[in-house]
């Protein structure tokens, strides 16, 4: 049903608070503020990646898309630019 | 919090409003700044790419604080080249200064020369999507 590739890389709570140098209790409420969303499996929780995109990208995952949309054409735009600049 | 915006961010904001650059410029609680030289260039990218000049007419009414530019461009260059790889992109680090403005908005990060701007005149470079974080972490 679903191939590897789409499967997100997910995260325990003891992984998550080792990668952010955070306590595990510190993990756990961040979990239950929302500032980390997490899924719980029974008793356990996991965490997907794209939750700890501040990492990997320097930005949350939101605002991550957001400059994606915008670098779509920025080579469009710096062209224009380049020339817009030479003639003022 | 006002900051000086880079032209490639207020024309990325006029040809989407779910991108980074759309964004930025609609938070209260900044002040977004351009010059009249980027003005000038950036009507000139609006006709380029069949952009619609009136949505910049109003953005610029409603949410940007524009400053006048009348160096010519041999003194910005003499005065400010040495912060860009292009010498055509002076003008934008002549904005920021002249505003006092403690970031400058751009997505060409590798256009400027970034530590010697933070050096010289304590003026952070960072992509829109990067103020939006440091936003959200004053919160």
């Amino acid at each position: 049903m679903f191939s590897q590739a789409n499967i997100a890389k997910v995260y325990t709570p003891e992984q998550v608070a080792e990668m952010l140098q955070l306590s595990k209790n510190t993990v756990y409420d961040l979990i239950s503020r929302g500032e980390i969303i997490a899924k719980k499996l029974g008793k356990v929780y996991r965490i997907p990646a794209s939750s700890l995109s501040f990492m990997f990208t320097g930005v949350d995952a939101d605002l991550y898309a957001a400059e994606k949309v915008d670098r779509k054409n920025l080579v469009l735009v710096n062209q224009a630019l380049a020339y817009a600049r030479k003639k003022i | 919090m006002e900051l000086f915006v880079d032209s490639d961010v207020v024309v990325s904001s006029l040809i989407s409003k779910t991108g980074a650059a759309y964004l930025l410029l609609h938070t209260d609680s900044v002040t977004p700044i351009i010059s009249s030289l980027s003005q000038k260039e950036i009507e000139i990218v609006i006709e380029r790419l069949h952009l619609e000049r009136k949505d910049f007419e109003k953005l610029l009414k409603a949410r940007l604080k524009k400053i006048n530019i009348s160096s010519t461009h041999k003194q910005i260059q003499s005065t400010f080249g040495k912060y860009v790889l292009d010498p055509y992109d002076a003008h934008i680090v002549m904005g920021a200064v002249q505003t006092k403005v403690r970031f400058l908005i751009t997505y060409n990060l590798r256009h400027f020369k970034i530590d010697k701007m933070k050096q010289d005149h304590k003026i952070i470079v960072v992509t829109p999507g990067q103020f939006l974080q440091y936003v959200r972490s004053l919160r």
